[in-house]
């Protein structure tokens, strides 16, 4: 191409594209920047890896390193887990299937404070949850479920908020592949199981890849559901930047941000490359 | 035992019933076309057979063993779709291997089985390909092949060269034709075209409105059809309203006709005094005869290669005569007579 049609392209692209590329990638070099000693409101400013060094001394980060990948995974997994087969099951439209996949689609409007706040409020220590299983017979006396240690809470609380979402993208992949398809699968003699690992799959690869990718970097950033939900003796990424900028302290606060980020492109590859694989049948191309 | 058996068969969606009460058996081996035109349920058959569809009522036997309820994958058919069908993700090579890999086949046996089939169906330079970089009708010969290979003992084809030119269609069915012999599969075989369903059965089975109208092999539907749907649906012969006005002798029969008077020879008696009869287009014998005489106007002509159509109209209703050479001769009207044995008597005028 010519410096002219290169000059022509850019003027084009400069309004829309130009702009988000001056928000983001202004907020992204501060981030950066400060994490490096600049922007330094506190004190002096000028490079420097101390932030950084420190940062990876501290028990903490490594903890909320390790809190948020395992948050974020599990939860993009079990929300597709759990969506899959609901796609599979509302391919065909049958009496109420309609309703149905509009029901499942309900969480996406509750707001995740709100859910967060229901979700505790049903198994406080004296909530129904508690009081039903004793009424039940099946507890003897009250447990403990609120904040519990593996962040059960908190994931299920991602997986229902998230679900519907890798479902809309699934059941739109899931509804392109014909009937036809499908039943020359069977005819060759694929079972069910043989018909989603060697068919559903490896056609639905994009979808699952979006619905991995973005419920992985929601989650990966949780915070609401962490701070309602979540356990009282470990600290997702978010809450630890928030941490440190409740303190004023502006550098080590960027230093978690620039790690968010920074696991949230290299989590968002693995995974896409790991699933393509895996549905694919170990093949990536 | 045959390998396909079908008793009273009905299949309905909703309101609508697609197939009625049919019964056939296909034999190890035997090659049955599935005649009939759009629309009369030749599909949903095939696909009841598969087992994609649970029949309303009746049962389905596949070598011997009753399948209704078994699925799909359980059944040993194999089916080439009307629609193709065919798995866009994998090359044209992993479709036509999809069935083995599943059967779990060793590599060796569908390796050779499939380079087989490939150059068979003329497809061995397309096999690195993707389905959407090929042609309609290489896709439909993939379809084809992707079934073939698997040598079930019914195999089921759904109009599988609608899509392709003349001379690929004569050397694929002869192909088609090999495969099904080689390893005895029973074949269904599904067309709307007549001329294929004679020349590659074994037995017809002429279908409408969800019924079997007539089946039997191919020269006996074509020379004895006992109605005028099917003298119609096979060769288009002219079809007349004939009453029967007197017996000569022990066969013939005197008609009364808006042609004239007929004389017809029949081994059977008509089957009621007001019916329907036929005579083909090409058993009309030029220039005057003993019986039988008809001179009409010709209304058009139309020119076929190696013979040509004349119509003239008979009490409204168009009647063709096929001539050879003698054709080029006539102008106004032609004068041509029947031999009354090919007069055929079809059914009843209600
Ligand atoms: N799933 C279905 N629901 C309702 N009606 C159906 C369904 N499948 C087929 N039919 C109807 O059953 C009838 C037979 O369909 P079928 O596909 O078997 O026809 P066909 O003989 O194969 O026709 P063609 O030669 O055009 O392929 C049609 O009238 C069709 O509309
Ligand atoms: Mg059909």
């Amino acid at each position: 191409m010519t410096w002219r049609s290169w000059l022509k392209i850019g003027l084009l692209l400069a309004p829309g594209l130009g702009l988000i590329l001056i928000f983001i990638g202004s907020v992204v070099y501060i981030a950066i920047a400060q994490s490096f000693g600049y922007y330094n409101l506190a004190g002096e400013s000028g490079f420097s890896l101390e932030y950084w060094a420190i940062m990876f001394d501290r028990a903490t980060y490594s903890r909320a390193i390790s809190y948020s990948l395992y948050v974020g995974t599990a939860s993009a997994f079990l929300a597709v887990a759990f969506a899959y087969p609901l796609a599979i099951w509302l391919r065909r439209p049958f009496s109420g299937s309609l309703m149905i996949s509009a029901i499942l689609k309900a969480p996406l409007l509750v707001h995740g404070l709100v859910a967060a706040f229901l979700y505790i409020n049903i198994i406080s220590y004296h909530g129904i949850l508690n009081q039903l299983m004793q009424w039940l017979g099946i507890w003897d006396g009250p447990h403990r479920l609120q904040n519990d240690r593996n962040a059960v809470g908190v994931l299920i609380l991602q997986t229902w908020k998230n679900m519907p979402f890798a479902l809309l993208l699934l059941a739109g992949a899931v509804q392109s592949i014909s009937d036809d398809v499908l039943d020359a699968a069977a005819d060759l003699g694929a079972g069910p199981w043989d018909r989603f690992r060697r068919v559903i799959a490896p056609l639905s690869v994009s979808a699952t890849q979006a619905a991995l990718v973005i419920i992985f970097i929601g989650a990966l950033a949780d915070f609401s559901f962490q701070v309602i939900a979540g356990p009282v003796n470990k600290q997702s990424l978010s809450q630890l930047m928030v941490f440190f900028k409740g303190y004023g302290r502006w550098n080590d606060a960027a230093v978690v941000a620039v790690t968010l980020m920074g696991l949230a492109i290299v989590g968002s590859g693995v995974l896409a490359v790991f699933s393509r694989f895996v549905m694919r049948g170990g093949r990536l191309k | 035992m045959d390998a396909v058996s079908v008793r009273n068969l009905t299949m309905k969606f909703d309101e609508f019933t697609a197939v009625r009460d049919v019964s056939f058996d296909v034999a190890r081996g035997e090659f049955v076309t599935l005649l009939g035109p759009s629309g009369c349920g030749k599909t949903t058959l095939l696909n009841l057979i598969s087992g994609f569809l649970q029949p309303t009522s009746g049962t389905i036997e596949i070598e011997g063993k009753n399948v209704i309820g078994v699925p799909p994958e359980q059944r040993n058919t194999a089916m080439c779709f009307q629609s193709y069908a065919l798995f866009p993700h994998l090359t044209v090579a992993d479709n036509l291997q999809f069935g083995l890999k599943q059967k779990k086949l060793p590599h060796a046996e569908r390796k050779a089985r499939l380079s087989d089939v490939a150059s068979k169906i003329g497809l061995g330079p397309q096999l690195a390909k993707l389905p959407n970089q090929l042609s309609g009708g290489q896709q439909q010969r993939v379809a084809l092949g992707r079934a073939l290979v698997m040598r079930p003992n019914v195999i089921l084809f759904d109009e599988p060269l609608s899509n392709l030119d003349a001379k690929l269609r004569e050397s694929v069915r002869l192909e088609i034709r090999a495969i099904q012999r080689e390893y005895k599969l029973a074949a269904i075989y599904v067309t709307h075209d007549q001329g294929e369903a004679l020349a590659m059965s074994d037995r017809i089975l002429i279908m409408k409105d969800g019924r079997i109208q007539q089946s039997g092999r191919p020269d006996r539907i074509y020379k004895a059809p006992e109605s005028s749907f099917v003298a119609d649906f096979i060769g288009g012969a002219n079809i007349l309203d004939a009453t029967v006005i007197g017996q000569v002798g022990e066969k013939n029969w005197r008609l009364d006709t808006k042609m004239g008077e007929l004389t017809a020879q029949s081994d059977t008696p008509p089957v009621a005094k007001e019916l329907k009869i036929c005579w083909r287009a090409e058993k009309a014998q030029f220039g005057s005869g003993d019986l039988n005489t008809v001179t009409a106007d010709i209304a058009h002509r139309s020119f076929q290669g190696n013979y040509t159509d004349l119509f003239f109209t008979v009490d409204g209703a168009l009647q063709r005569v096929q001539l050879g050479e003698e054709a080029g001769e006539l102008s106004a009207s032609i004068t041509f007579h029947i031999r009354p044995e090919d007069i055929i008597f079809l059914e009843a005028i209600k």
